[in-house]
């Protein structure tokens, strides 16, 4: 018997076992970020920084054209893009702070920035910002909601867009019904009534019913009620009588004047089913504007501000303000903040706002031409800074809201679609956990 | 006794083994006859069978559609076809990239975890030791930890190692993670391989571990590539190890891609189902060669422990 037969093949699985071996003993590497419980420091101002896109993929060309802009600026920092996707920021953020490499620059959006700058992982931006060329170029509301966000009445990023609510409708299909636009929530869900046509596929709406359906429900709440404050005290006002009505009168949308799937619709499958069917209206926000250009062209549909009551009253819910954190572990916090400042400078904020259909905030940026035509972004900056407009401001600083207005209560909202569960049990429910949230970060304050 | 009348005696696991005859016999008072295979009409084959297959295929279907069909076209029929999508994630996405570091890691993993789970499983069959039961008690709990739990211990260790952000930590934890299951999978293999076939080496001249190489290992091809398509396909679909430690565009792997073309606010459902597409085909072409050794490994291993 031949002990050995086949050297070749031997040495060729000894090579390939090597080769394996050596690939992962050597394919160390490092981000060279920060440490978990470094303080960081301030650097030299040159070298390289990592940057964490809080909405990679979407935004990566515009960012990288950025970040090409910035290093010709600055010959000497070195910028690594790193595109996370929205879905997982969150995740990965909280795993770099207790594993500790965190970037040196990160997308924030306020809907996170508590939870994060409640872990001390930001460096608080405020005394950078009047030091710099961004001092008095920021819009003021966006500054206001994005330190008010943070929980700590400290600026810890700099905001960089804003969106806001559109009820996107289908010009087309609103002129053969004869129907006027729906700036009204009356016309609105007498359009939706006389827009549906079950036995043809036709429907008049289509409602969020699966992830991300909390925040489009307490809009459509709150536009309808016309209250004007999250707060009445310590307690919430979502159950408030006036609020429950209107879920009811809202969710009874479902099924009636909607497909029947929207009860699992994300942003991804309602969009999608509304740029290639046939359905009156939806609503989200200005980021899906594009999306709706290229399935439909500019002439098929309008992006408008959500309705008001019948009196002209506008209230609409505050929408996450964008911003860019600086990483309290950073290595380089010099050159990380010119980066920042770099892009929230006009060029640089007009030019991402500009690919992203948001709001600037850059005041500077958001006088510039491209805004005044694209329809629903200047109509949503209009209704943003008319100041005609009662803004209902959302808890974001909350550590606990992410969870609350997401995964712990999205399926509660799919019970009322469903009618297995009344509008006023979901609410409740709702305001329970929003009090509890409330109380126990006012206790963590003291 | 020689290793072929060793072989003649027990049929190497994996061997095609003759169906058992069919049962003819006249159904007894009181107990009703099963319809042999050849008297079911074809119909209540092929229909429940057409029916499945639409449901599997349906959605396949509708990736590919939306993969080739223009932005914004609502045909039902992949007509007019494009490849603007496949074009767009392959170079402005760079799946180029990320499928080189899915096929690298996935590639590592099947060499890692089929190597150790080989010589793992071969001592558990083979050799008799003090906490053996124990041990696979452990390795078995071992599969009911889930990797999220796990994230934050890892993370830590691959950044005191200085591992983050590279294609090696990736690797390691997809393969330590594998292995459990691979070895306890191997281990059935190695057993069902009668251990006399060894003496028999050992007696002509072998060495252990040449007689496990020369007698033993082809004997177990099946289990091998059961094993190891299994490992390669986990890792090239596993999201959560990549996702976490690795950081840089150009080490992302084809699911993180996959993940970064859903947006906060809208989507590229072109680029979303091309990027699909590219991420599937892989798969669809691994199980499409293993498939007839993947479900003799996995009966053979499952006859007997």
């Amino acid at each position: 018997m031949t002990i050995f037969p086949g050297g070749r093949r031997r040495a060729a699985v000894a090579l390939a076992l090597s080769g394996v071996l050596a690939l992962t003993a050597t394919a160390c590497g490092d981000d060279g970020s920060g440490a978990g419980g470094d303080k960081g420091t301030e650097g030299s101002g040159k070298g390289k920084i990592t940057f964490w896109d809080n909405n990679g993929g979407v935004r990566t060309d515009v960012w990288k054209e950025i970040i090409a802009d910035f290093e010709k600026a600055n010959p000497d920092i070195d910028v690594e893009y790193v595109g996370v996707a929205s879905k997982e920021v969150q995740s990965k953020y909280d795993t770099a702070i207790q594993g500790g490499a965190l970037p040196d620059v990160g997308g924030v959006g306020a809907a996170m920035l508590a939870g994060i700058a409640a872990q001390d992982a930001l460096e608080p931006l405020d005394a950078r910002v009047e030091d710099s060329a961004l001092k008095g170029k920021l819009n003021t509301g966006m500054v206001d909601s994005v330190k008010a966000a943070g929980g700590q009445d400290k600026l810890f990023t700099v905001p960089t867009s804003a969106s806001n609510g559109v009820l996107y409708y289908r010009t087309d299909l609103f002129k053969a019904a004869g129907l006027a636009e729906p700036t009204t929530w009356s016309a609105f869900y007498a359009a939706a009534e006389k827009l549906t046509a079950r036995d043809k596929n036709r429907f008049g709406y289509t409602i969020r019913g699966g992830a991300g359906s909390i925040a489009q429900a307490l809009d459509a709440m709150y536009g309808q009620s016309g209250i004007t404050d999250f707060w009445n005290g310590d307690k919430t006002t979502v159950n408030d009588p006036k609020n429950v009505a209107a879920l009811e009168k809202y969710a009874g949308l479902f099924k009636r004047t909607t497909p029947a799937a929207d009860v699992n619709n994300d942003f991804t499958k309602m969009v999608a089913q509304w740029d290639s069917g046939e359905i009156g209206m939806l609503n989200h926000n200005l980021g899906s504007y594009q999306d709706h250009v290229k399935a439909l062209g500019t002439e098929k549909f309008r992006g408008i501000p959500n309705p008001t009551l019948d009196d002209g009253t506008r209230v609409q819910v505050s929408n996450p303000v964008d911003g860019l954190g600086l990483f309290s572990t950073s290595k380089n916090k010099a050159a990380a903040w010119k980066f920042i400042e770099f892009a929230a400078s006009h060029e640089s904020n007009s030019k991402w706002n500009k690919s992203a259909g948001a709001i600037p905030a850059n005041t500077e940026a958001a006088k510039d031409a491209w805004l005044q035509e694209a329809e629903p972004t200047k109509l949503a900056a209009d209704v943003l800074f008319s100041g005609k407009a009662a803004i209902v401001q959302l808890p974001y600083y909350l550590p606990d809201w992410n969870t609350i207005s997401k995964a712990d209560n999205e399926a509660g909202f799919q019970k009322v679609l469903l009618g297995k569960a009344t509008a006023k049990e979901f609410l409740d429910a709702l305001a329970e956990q929003l009090n509890a949230a409330q109380a126990e970060w006012k206790q963590q304050k003291k | 006794m020689t290793a072929e009348s060793t072989l003649t005696a027990a049929p190497a696991p994996g061997a095609a083994q003759a169906p058992p005859p069919l049962d003819r016999t006249p159904p007894t008072a009181g107990r009703k006859r099963r319809p042999a295979w050849d008297e079911v009409p074809r119909w209540q084959i092929y229909l429940p069978l057409g029916i499945y297959l639409v449901f599997t295929l349906v959605p396949f279907y509708w990736i590919l559609l939306f993969a080739v069909r223009p932005a914004g076209s609502t045909s039902l029929l992949p007509w007019p076809m494009t490849t603007d999508h496949f074009e767009k994630v392959w170079t402005e996405r760079s799946f180029g990239v990320f499928f080189q570091n899915s096929l690298l890691i996935g590639v590592a993993v099947l060499v890692m975890t089929t190597v150790v789970a080989l010589a793992g499983g071969y001592a558990l069959a083979r050799f008799d030791f003090r906490i053996k039961k124990g041990f696979m008690l452990a390795l078995l709990c071992s599969q009911f930890v889930p990797g999220a739990l796990l994230l934050v211990p890892l993370f830590q260790i691959f950044a005191e190692l200085r591992m983050i952000n590279s294609l090696g930590s990736v690797i390691i934890a997809e393969t330590v993670f594998q292995l459990p299951l691979s070895m306890i999978l191997i281990s059935g293999f190695i057993r069902n391989v009668p251990y006399s076939l060894e003496e028999a080496a050992w007696v002509d001249g072998c060495n252990r571990f040449s007689a496990f190489r020369i007698v033993v290992l082809p004997l177990l091809r099946p289990g091998l590539v059961a094993v190891g398509s299994f490992a390669f396909v986990h890792a090239w679909n596993h999201f959560l190890f990549a996702l976490m430690f690795l950081s840089s565009q150009s080490k992302q792997t084809i699911p993180v891609g996959l993940n970064t073309l859903m947006g906060a606010d809208s989507v590229d459902l072109g680029a979303l189902a091309a990027g699909g597409v590219i991420a599937a085909v892989p798969v669809v072409i691994v199980f499409a060669f293993i498939q007839k050794w993947l479900v003799t490994g996995f009966s053979a291993g499952a006859v007997k422990g």
